[in-house]
């Protein structure tokens, strides 16, 4: 008995001894790194992080483990093998830069600077070690807000370098992924009509293009293989293959209301949308509220709110289907994130940063 | 860029530099021997608010120390001499004040007694205000709309140009030459001249130049950016008086100011380029008991980025006009002395900017006011009253009463107590009206009770030590504070109540031996600004919080030892941390800056000057801006100042 206490002894030891020599859990393990934009001449954006069991997000992650904050707005993030992206858009022209941080830790592992990214807006996966960013390059004034083309920084995360940049049009956006292609949206009020078409493999332009007609961004690829594009309170359902337009279907009937923050559910059956004006009626106050449609409906109707609230931001978490939403009081206070459970339920509000306007899931 | 005025281009100026000929052509006659006329009858009067602000806290800033900030601008002398908040968004780049923890637009910023706030943004960008600019500097704390008028609400920063009746002509040079390709060059004439008809003139001319290249040799420091910037600031001050002995005094000062600041300048598509331009010329007629005064102000701004040749343009003339009376009684046996002073201005303004969608806007403000004055014994009150009329706008009249009492009024020792009550107002900023869509023109008039209360000591136990005390607590609550609110898509609303608290405290000790002098100075404040009222769903997460960008703690020293004229100085400035988000959720952190100057007169032949040499930033702090940038490091600059 006494020789069994001893080996059980000696067992438990040797078991919190392997123990120690593990690698300690992340932090980051499930839950969602909210993207906190911050206010725009503050260069105080952030990522903040709620588990999914918890109600309280832990703040500037990247601040907590390098002891210094990423100096800009926070525009995108991604994970890519092991790495995390951090987009970050400084106020000050040369300022802008992608922190590369070790994903489980945040610790930073590589800065990408000017001017090889310069107004980056949207970071994509698009291969093992490859990540593509948006970049504006630099803009211009109010009058002329966009002289330069956009580019499209090709990132190594083996070597964490800009291996190449892909000339495109002006205020490049948004990225969907099919197969071996790569789609890009243009921003409003850069005069493009087509969404760009680039060659994974070439990493180069790919034609035709899908002309639109107007500026539009690609939002995803839903559960039957299509492209849906959203321009001009339109989505357009393409064939990514033949690049050929569908359908276009209007959202909503309001005159003044148009659609943001567009996102699929996990099942690709449905997309959500904040819909949403600044009512000149009432001294410019933003009013709206949030909707969905599924795929297969035949037009998009406002008439009965999915949640009768406006946001900044939508995200719905691929595991549980929860739908997450930034509140942005102001850009000089700290918004909250609202969890709502898939059938419209309330969960709860969580504190978040500076403009909660993007989720990244775990 | 026809309608601009540069100091190059500008017709002002061309008539400045005939003028400037005229006097040097007749510079031989004043070589010859005059004999100096008395004009001791003769007080200088009018521009200063002071006298009738009874009650009330003013600081000098002595002209020793603000000759060492020669080079610098108005945000450097301030931060470092009072308890002012400056709120900076790099070197060169714009900086604004926080006055007892008001905002930047609650500052009223005088020059010569007249308001020189930038009219389309109701504040001055102090980096923009060289102290080559002016002779005076004195910072007058709380409320004092009866007095000054708008945007006097936290407190005034008084400028001022003094003529030097010496007969002769004295001219001066200084040139600066620092850390990061930084130079700076100044020069000036002063002169003045008697005649036997009683009149006697005086003036000065001065011109500077600073090229301020902030070449850093790196882009980062310690995780933050130095943010590449460079600011070209020149301007002229030309200044003449003239008075005889029936105590009239005219004057004409005149300032032109050109600022040209280019973020990234590099950076061809990404730079962004500030310029602001400021003409001020005034011209004032002075008895004893009347002053007549004439002014036209112009303020230009232009803003552009990458390319620089169609910039978003706003200019801004003010013209006024303002006469005052002044009456005197001796009312009984004690000596009591009433003395009470009446005046109106008027004031022009046509605007016109970019962003109110180009067209004229014109508008005129009217002010009459009545101060009075009454010294009785130990007793000094103020009891005043001021109204404004601004066309569509409806200011609240003003009302203010203060008193000093000479506690205890011995030869060594000296006790002053002081309390004041005022209300003050500010005219809404003519962007805060006339924004295309985000003004709002039924904007109603912020309405301010400052209540305050201080002492000041005096003791001298001997002819060496001299010890100084000041201590003041004030409240100062500010009603329908307007705010750009981003529940209405930033439209500007009277929404907020603000309730400003504080204390401050200032001590001066000086010892002086027959070579020696040492002494210093220390100040503290304590300031404690919230927002008080509930008007929205998220507001319950700001109300009470801490005033952004206003630090709780801040204090300064300074501190000198000096062997005849060999003077080597330590100013420190220290700050607690300063909230950037409403509800106290982010901040900057705090810091201590330490600058040491050492100071040292030399001679050759007829040429006497000093020579100054300067450490900033002495012990490697990082401070951060508002854009939160660090400023930099470490840095050194010598200036050269010869007179002859």
């Amino acid at each position: 008995m006494k020789n069994q206490l001893i080996f059980s002894a000696l067992i438990a030891v040797l078991v919190s001894a392997c123990k120690v020599s593990d690698t300690p859990p992340s932090p980051y393990e499930a839950g969602a790194y909210i993207i906190n934009r911050g206010n725009f001449s503050d260069n105080n954006g952030t990522i903040s992080y709620i588990p999914t069991s918890s109600s309280t997000a832990q703040t500037d992650i990247f601040n907590l483990v390098n002891l210094r904050p990423l100096t800009g707005g926070v525009q995108d993030y991604a994970e890519v093998d092991g790495k995390g992206l951090i987009l970050v858009d400084n106020s000050t022209a040369g300022q802008d830069k992608i922190e590369i941080v070790e994903v489980g830790t945040f610790r930073s592992l590589a800065t990408l600077a000017a001017p090889d990214i310069e107004n980056p807006r949207q970071i994509l996966r698009v291969g093992g070690n490859k990540a593509y960013v948006t970049c504006w390059g630099a803009t211009g004034s109010f009058a002329n807000f966009y002289p330069n083309a956009g580019y499209i920084a090709v990132v190594s995360l083996t070597s964490n370098t800009v291996i190449k940049r892909i000339p495109v049009g002006k205020g490049p956006e948004q990225m969907t992924l099919f197969e071996n292609e790569v789609f890009v949206g243009y921003t409003d009020g850069t005069g493009e009509k087509a969404i760009t078409v680039i060659n994974l493999a070439t990493d180069g332009l790919k034609t035709p293009a899908i002309d639109i007609g107007t500026n539009g961004n690609p939002v995803g690829i839903d559960a039957n293989g299509k492209l849906w594009v959203y321009a001009n309170k339109e989505m357009i359902r393409t064939n990514p293959q033949s690049k050929a337009i569908e359908a276009r279907l209007k959202v909503g009937t309001h005159p003044s209301k148009s659609p943001s923050s567009i996102v699929q559910s996990p099942d690709k059956q449905q997309f959500y949308f904040v819909y949403a004006f600044y009512d000149a009626a009432d001294n410019y106050k933003r009013k709206g509220e949030t909707y969905r449609f599924k795929i297969a409906d035949a037009s998009i109707s406002s008439t009965t709110p999915f949640i009768n609230r406006l946001f900044e931001g939508l995200g719905v978490d691929p595991k549980t289907g929860n739908i997450y939403a930034g509140v942005v009081p102001s850009y000089k206070q700290a918004g909250y994130v609202l969890r709502y459970q898939p059938d419209g339920k309330l969960i709860d509000s969580v504190r978040a940063e500076i403009a909660p306007t993007k989720f990244v899931f775990k | 860029m026809s309608d601009d005025f540069t100091v190059g281009r500008c017709p002002v100026f061309r008539l400045f530099l005939v003028g400037l000929g005229c006097l040097c052509l007749s510079y031989p006659g004043l070589a010859q021997p005059f004999r100096p006329v008395s004009l001791s009858a003769v007080t200088v009067r009018g521009t200063a608010p002071e006298r009738f602000l009874a009650g009330q806290k003013v600081q000098q800033i002595d002209s020793a120390m603000l000759a060492q900030f020669r080079f610098q601008t108005l945000a450097d002398a301030l931060a470092m001499t009072t308890p002012l908040a400056l709120k900076s968004y790099g070197d060169g780049q714009l900086a604004t004040v926080s006055f007892r923890g008001t905002s930047a637009n609650h500052t009223a910023v005088l020059w010569n007694g007249v308001n020189i706030n930038q009219p389309m943004t109701g504040q001055s960008d102090f980096s923009t205000l060289p102290v080559v600019g002016f002779d005076r500097l004195s910072v007058q704390f709380g409320a004092s709309a009866s007095a000054v008028g708008s945007d006097a609400v936290g407190g005034s920063v008084l400028l001022g140009s003094t003529p030097d009746w010496r007969v002769g002509v004295r001219s001066s040079v200084g040139i600066r030459a620092g850390s990061f390709q930084n130079h700076q060059v100044q020069g000036g004439v002063r002169y003045g001249l008697s005649q036997k008809s009683n009149w006697q003139f005086a003036g000065n001319t001065a011109v500077y130049q600073n090229q301020l290249n902030n070449r850093y040799g790196s882009t980062q420091r310690r995780g933050y950016f130095l943010e590449s910037a460079e600011t070209r600031q020149r301007g002229l001050i030309q200044n003449l008086y003239a008075r005889n002995q029936r105590s009239q005094q005219l004057s004409l000062t005149t300032w032109l100011n050109d600022n040209d600041l280019v973020v990234s300048p590099r950076d061809m598509a990404g730079r962004e380029r500030t310029r602001t331009q400021a003409a001020r010329i005034l011209a004032t007629y002075e008895t004893d008991r009347t002053t007549l005064k004439i002014g036209w102000l112009r303020d230009v701004l232009d803003y552009a980025k990458g390319d620089f040749d169609n910039p978003s343009h706003s200019r801004t003339d003010q013209f006024l006009a303002r006469a005052e009376r002044e009456f005197d009684w001796t009312l009984n046996a004690r000596n009591a002395r009433l003395t009470f002073r009446t005046g109106g201005q008027w004031a022009h303004y046509r605007t016109q900017v970019d962003g109110y969608g180009g067209q004229l806007i014109t508008e005129n403000r009217q002010d009459v006011y009545a101060l009075t004055r009454l010294v009785a014994g130990r007793w000094a009150v103020s009891a005043n009253l001021r109204q404004a009329f601004v066309t569509r706008f409806s200011p609240p009249l003003t009302p203010s009463l203060g008193a000093d009492f000479r506690a205890v009024d011995r030869a060594r020792t000296s006790l002053t107590a002081r309390a004041s009550a005022g209300r003050s107002y500010r005219v809404p900023t003519l962007n805060e009206r006339y924004w295309r869509q985000l003004g709002n023109p039924g904007l109603r008039p912020e309405s301010g009770l400052n209540l305050e209360a201080g002492l000041l000591a005096r003791f001298q136990p001997n002819a060496r030590l001299l010890l100084t005390a000041d201590v003041a607590t004030y409240r100062n609550r500010i009603d329908d504070w307007s705010y750009w609110n981003p529940d209405y898509g930033y439209r500007v609303e009277n929404l907020q109540l603000v309730v400003a608290r504080g204390f401050e405290w200032a001590g001066t000790a000086t010892y002086t031996t027959t070579h020696w002098q040492i002494g210093g100075r220390l100040g503290y404040a304590f300031t404690r600004s919230s927002q008080e009222r509930a008007y929205g769903l998220y507001v319950n997460d700001l109300i009470g919080k801490q005033l952004i960008y206003v630090p709780i703690h801040s204090g300064t020293a300074n501190a000198f030892v000096q062997y005849k004229k060999t003077r080597l100085t330590a100013q420190m400035l220290a700050v607690s941390r300063r909230y950037v988000t409403f509800d106290n959720s982010q901040f900057l952190p705090g810091y201590v800056l330490t600058n040491l100057l050492l100071e040292a007169p030399f001679r050759v032949g007829v040429v006497r000057g000093t020579v100054q040499g300067q450490v900033s930033n002495v012990t490697d702090a990082l401070v951060l801006n508002v854009k939160r940038n660090a400023l930099p490091g470490r840095s050194f600059s010598i200036n050269l100042n010869v007179s002859f």
